[in-house]
């Protein structure tokens, strides 16, 4: 079931390439449909209870070096994995229905993209977790540098420039990231047998000095994929670069490949180095939270209001992880797909607009809302969530992070929550600027047609029905959070050595509800 | 450009908001049910996000408090839905309206039905969203989109005050409901201990953004942007009563917080004082009012906050009931304006509209605190329990008289003005041919041509002499605003403390209670101050009318500051806006090219220039990344075999 799960984007796309030009749209569609119907029952047939893997499959694969194929399935990754089913079943949609040049190999690549993604969520094995991360990088070099758009008239760079600056960034990341892996497998094995199971490299341990440098580099590729404050350069031309329907689901998922790793790897195999290296983190999160969104509330071309608004987004998440408690990572996992789900029909509403305004620019949008009720209504509820307004899911998945945030280091709290306040204002001015106020010349405002909503409004109810019942993600992903988080903190009974130091660290933190 | 034919939206919103109405008369009927002690009725629906220690139901409490609040806000929601049936008629956006106004009654009924603080917030940001809508409802006009955003953004500030109060009662209770954290809270709190006061403190913020109390008060008199219908919603049965209703929700921590209720009250008497002073000058009919919502909001916050909770509920209750009608009424006459507000255009609407003008002069008589009439009994009552508290607290008694008093002269200042006098241009047509003015549409804050595609009113405008539902609406009001303060008359009756002192019961302020000689010497002092204010804007405005111009010239600094709302605008502008649009501007234009992008570009130039081994590896990329994949697989390899061996 599980290896069906990830193979089969794509089996379907390179059997699509034996297809008419014509058919390969809609093929690729179904190879996405049918991803995203195995992606469903397996979330039926989970048990929630459970806090460990689940579906596991494990081969030895390159058995003289401890490499397995091993790949499963639990609390952290299971929503994500259907996340990413779901966003690319929407982008691949939305592109089938538009003509695009070189279809057979456009959707070859998105679905070989979403293989390498749902690889990197699976994966069990340290070593096949680098190779599938690093592999997500090549479909979307191709995706973005022939199919992007060049912003030379504005005074950007070519797509390919702006895509090779993206792949710099990842590609400095993910060496050393390489180099990190193989460094955890042989200093772990000491000489003996070994491994690069996840599984296993846990109960061996590290010593804190190799914990130190293995965790940085680490930290670096998930920080740049995020993108973090300060690794960010890449984003905004590489932003301005994708076609909309795969940034919508480069947006959507990729960056929560790299929180998805400090919670997977980082927190459990350096444990002893998350603890040191905490404040750091928060610091870095607190600044993409603050940068991200004093950006997003000056930019003008809405892909970059959505880009840097992820950046601040995923400040959140980051903080929420890093809390090192369990409502916070619970919330940062949350939180994740609640991102997920506003940001990808942020991405397909600015391919709409596009389309009828001939811009990306906030300045020349205006009053849709008369002529495209129904569009306007789409766009009302995800702005509403991308805000994170009470009674959205997004609230409860903050609320999560922030009430994490706030018990552990009560400081960073309050000044991650002005974030909150500029999210108000940015994505309230988002909507505004495209569906209100009066309308420019020469903008067409007519109404969402069904291919386009055929895409959009699935997601939107999946916004909803998520508002209405957070606890769905909320009851399975809470028992691997809580295992993970032990692992660093010790739960209730400490383990590591570290773990009494938590809470008695300073100004910034706290004393828990029954110790005092 | 109608969904439903004719009314049919608006019929239907009104009819569910009556239904409303009705389960909230139920539900009271239940608590009748129980003994006193034993009214409190908790129910959830399931659970919304329980994980890691935090417990998050949908759950709702129904206690003589809630019971009250659902009584008044959908009775008057029922009300103004029925008026604005008739009087958004000819609007394009007609459904939409009865959807925004719809949610809005919900939400605030989610917000006061609310068993633990997530939901009070959710309710809380749904309030803030729904006026969001509505101020904003004529989407074209600039300044409607502006004033919309102003009152979102301020109130996300509120919310965020509310998210942390949040925080800090789980942190020192562990639990989100209301019974525990209240049951809990004597036992962990000592008096004053920093802690509790913060908590306080942070649920100020959200109770001042939400009810317009300094220096949040911004967005309300901008709020006036949207249809005036949602004017009377906003000030009288929904949004700006929620604050009051949290800080006497919450009592038991303010109990144990006197510095924040102290806090508390001075704000509130602060506000009650610089609005009514604002209210003397605006020249624009709904921002007058909107000061004096804000006034009047501020006798509650002072009555909720000293422990005169039955009084400062019972104003609430009765400045839903006068307040609604006040807006109800001079909706009627900016319609038969065309859309005008400024009431230097207006006069002698006396003559031209009876009907209107006899139910404006009830409401205004009631916000006047004329003997015997709803406001005279509520707001006296606050005033009397503040005196019997003693000490610092006569100052709230003897600056609440003196605010009454200007309450009192403005709001008599704009009856005489629009009521009294030669009638203007459209009064005079309306008497002449029985027809309502029609001008071109224009936004009389810019001046700029209206959108009339986007539902603002066609040629059509209703007043209430024309249209049954808004009479009907405008005179149950003016009947409850006349009398409804007898439900509470010092040494006759209590309804209203007596319903709710099962709530209030664990708080030592309420028994203090002033004598009833006492009450009915405080009532004589509030009706001689408030003949006296009505004499004083006679004086000015139909006895000498030069008097005022005059005025205005000798104090010319003063009225500027006044009219110009006492610079709290400009402040907040330049020192929030301004400051965060320059750090924003400063992040794009220098910290994004040269931090940013300079350290990509000066390592990109220092490993061109040292190394032509990594510049075929940028050239050739994807090829050489896959070498380098392998090559260092195979140096792993490699390694392996060598170590192993």
């Amino acid at each position: 079931m599980i290896n069906v799960l990830l193979w089969a984007p794509l089996a379907f796309g390179l059997v699509g390439l034996f297809l008419p030009r014509r058919a390969a749209g809609p093929w690729a569609v179904l190879g996405a449909l049918v991803t995203l119907g195995v992606a469903v029952g397996m979330t039926i047939g989970f048990n929630q209870g459970d806090s460990g893997l689940q579906y596991v499959e494990s081969t030895p694969w390159i058995s003289g070096l401890g490499v397995d194929y091993s790949l499963g399935l639990d609390g952290l990754n299971l929503f994500l994995v259907l996340l990413t089913a779901l966003l690319w079943t929407g982008g691949i949609a939305f592109a089938a229905f538009r003509d695009y040049e070189r279809p057979k190999t456009f959707f070859l690549l998105m679905l070989m993209a979403e293989t390498a993604t749902l690889g990197s969520f699976l994966a069990q094995d340290l070593l096949l977790f680098v190779l599938f991360f690093d592999f997500m990088l090549v479909p979307f070099y191709f995706l973005f540098g022939a199919w992007g758009h060049d912003r030379t008239a504005e005074g950007g760079p070519t797509a390919w420039a702006a895509t090779l600056k993206m792949i710099i960034y990842t590609l400095i990341g993910s060496l050393l990231m390489l180099v990190a892996a193989i460094a955890t497998a042989i200093i772990s094995a000491d000489g003996g047998h070994i491994t690069f199971s996840i599984q296993a490299l846990q109960e061996q341990g590290l010593s804190l000095g190799s914990q130190r440098w293995i965790f940085w580099f680490f930290a670096a590729a998930f920080l740049v994929k995020m993108p973090a404050f300060l690794v960010h350069g890449w984003m905004p031309d590489a932003y301005r670069a994708a076609p909309l329907p795969v940034l919508a689901v480069f947006s959507g998922v990729l960056a929560k490949v790299g929180a998805y790793g400090f919670l997977r790897i980082v927190l459990p195999l350096f444990p002893e180095a998350t603890i040191e290296y905490q404040e750091v983190v928060l610091v870095i999160a607190l600044a993409s939270i603050l940068y991200g969104s004093v950006m997003a509330f000056t930019q003008t071309n809405v892909r970059l209001i959505a880009g840097y608004s992820s950046v601040a987004q995923l400040g959140f998440i980051t903080a929420g992880i890093f809390a090192l408690r369990a409502d916070g990572s619970d919330g940062a996992v949350l939180q994740m797909v609640n991102h997920g789900l506003v940001v990808a029909p942020i991405f397909v509403i600015v391919a709409i607009l596009f389309e009828r305004t001939g811009s990306e620019d906030i300045r020349e949008m205006g009053g849709m809302a008369l002529r495209a009720p129904v569009l306007a209504a789409l766009f009302l509820i995800v702005a509403l969530a991308t805000l994170a307004m009470p009674g959205s899911s997004n609230f409860v998945g903050e609320f999560y992070i922030l009430n994490g945030l706030f018990q552990a280091k009560i400081v960073f709290a309050f000044i991650a929550i002005s974030g909150v306040a500029m999210s108000a204002y940015y994505a309230l001015r988002l909507y505004q600027g495209a569906m209100h106020n009066r309308k420019p010349e020469g903008l067409l405002s007519r109404e969402i047609g069904w291919r386009d909503a055929v895409v959009l409004v699935p997601l939107v109810l999946c916004i909803l029905g998520l508002a209405l019942y957070p606890q769905l993600i909320l009851k399975r992903t809470n028992p691997s959070v809580q295992q993970t988080v032990a692992k660093v903190t010790g739960g209730s009974a400490p383990q590591s050595k570290l773990a009494a130091q938590t809470e008695e660290s300073g100004w910034t933190g706290y004393a828990p509800i029954g110790d005092r | 450009w109608r969904v439903m034919r004719g009314r049919t939206a608006g019929w239907i919103g009104t009819i569910a908001i009556g239904l409303a109405f009705v389960c909230a008369i139920g539900a009271t009927a239940s608590l009748l049910g129980h003994t006193e002690s034993d009214r409190q009725l908790t129910s959830s629906l399931w659970t919304y996000a329980s994980a890691a220690g935090l417990d998050i139901k949908l759950g709702i409490l129904v206690d003589p408090l809630s019971a009250f609040m659902i009584l008044v806000v959908s009775g008057v929601s029922t009300l103004i839905h029925l008026y604005s049936v008739a009087y958004l008629d000819s609007d394009r956006g007609y459904s939409r309206y009865f959807a925004y106004l719809n949610f809005f009654v919900f939400s605030m009924l989610l917000l006061v039905l609310a068993g633990n603080f997530v939901l009070l917030i959710v309710g809380w940001a749904f309030v803030g969203f729904a006026s969001y809508a509505l101020i904003s409802f004529w989407y074209r006009r600039e300044t409607a989109t502006r004033a919309g955003m102003k009152a979102f953004v301020i109130n996300v500030v509120g919310d965020i005050g509310l998210v942390l109060a949040a925080f800090l009662i789980f942190r020192e209770l562990g639990s989100f409901d209301y019974g525990t954290v209240f049951a809990k809270a004597p036992e962990v709190f000592s008096t004053n201990q920093w802690s509790v006061t913060a908590i306080c403190l942070l649920l100020l913020v959200g109770a001042f953004a939400k009810s317009a109390q300094l220096p949040l008060h911004t967005w309300l008199p901008d709020a006036m942007e949207g249809p005036t219908p949602v004017s009377s919603l906003i000030h009288a049965a929904t949004m700006v009563t929620a604050g009051v209703y949290l800080i006497a929700r919450t009592h038991a921590l303010f109990v144990l917080a006197p510095t924040a209720a102290d806090i508390a009250a001075f704000v509130g008497l602060a506000t009650l004082l610089v609005a009514a002073t604002i209210a003397l000058v605006m020249t624009d009919l709904k921002r007058a009012i909107a000061y004096s919502t804000m006034s009047q909001i501020g006798y509650m916050v002072v009555g909720v906050s000293i422990g005169a909770y039955g009084a400062g509920m019972f104003h609430l209750m009765t400045h839903a009931f006068f307040k609604a009608l006040l807006f109800m009424a001079a909706g009627s006459i900016i319609a038969a304006m065309a859309n005008e507000q400024n009431i230097d255009r207006m006069s002698g609407f006396g003559r031209a509209m009876r009907f209107t003008s006899v139910t404006m002069l009830c409401g205004g008589l009631a916000l006047a605190a004329f003997p015997l009439t709803s406001g005279f009994f509520s707001k006296d009552e606050i005033l009397a329990y503040a005196g019997a508290r003693g000490g610092m607290y006569i100052t709230f008694t003897v600056l609440g008289y003196f605010g009454a008093f200007l309450t009192a002269i403005y709001t008599f200042r704009l009856i005489f003005r629009v009521l009294q006098g030669e009638p203007c241009a459209e009064a005079r047509e309306l008497i002449e041919t029985g027809h309502v003015h029609h001008a071109h549409p224009f936004n009389p804050a810019t001046g700029e041509e209206e959108d009339t595609d986007v539902g603002f009113p066609g040629p059509e405008h209703h007043i209430a002499e024309s249209s049954a539902p808004m009479r009907v609406a405008m005179a149950v009001l003016a009947f409850l605003a006349l009398v409804g303060g007898l439900v509470q008359v010092p040494g006759v009756d209590n309804v209203i403390a007596n319903w709710l002192d099962p709530v209030f019961a664990d708080s030592p302020l309420a028994a203090i209670h002033p004598s009833t000689e006492w009450s009915w010497i405080g009532l004589g002092i509030g009706g001689v101050i408030s003949l006296a204010g009505i004499w004083v804007a006679h004086w000015l405005y139909i006895a000498n009318p030069e008097r005022p111009r005059a005025l205005e010239q000798r104090l010319q600094g003063v009225h500027d500051f006044l009219f110009r709302k006492w610079y709290f605008d400009e402040a907040i502008d330049v020192l929030v806006v301004r400051p965060a649009l320059a750090v924003g501007r400063f992040a794009n234009r220098v910290f994004e090219r040269f931090v940013v992008d300079g350290l990509v570009n000066g390592t990109e130039e220092t490993v061109r220039g040292t190394s032509g081994v990594i510049r075929a590896v940028q050239n050739g990329f994807v090829r050489s990344y896959a070498l380098l994949l392998i090559a260092g697989f195979a140096g792993l390899a490699l390694y392996f075999l060598l170590s192993s061996s």
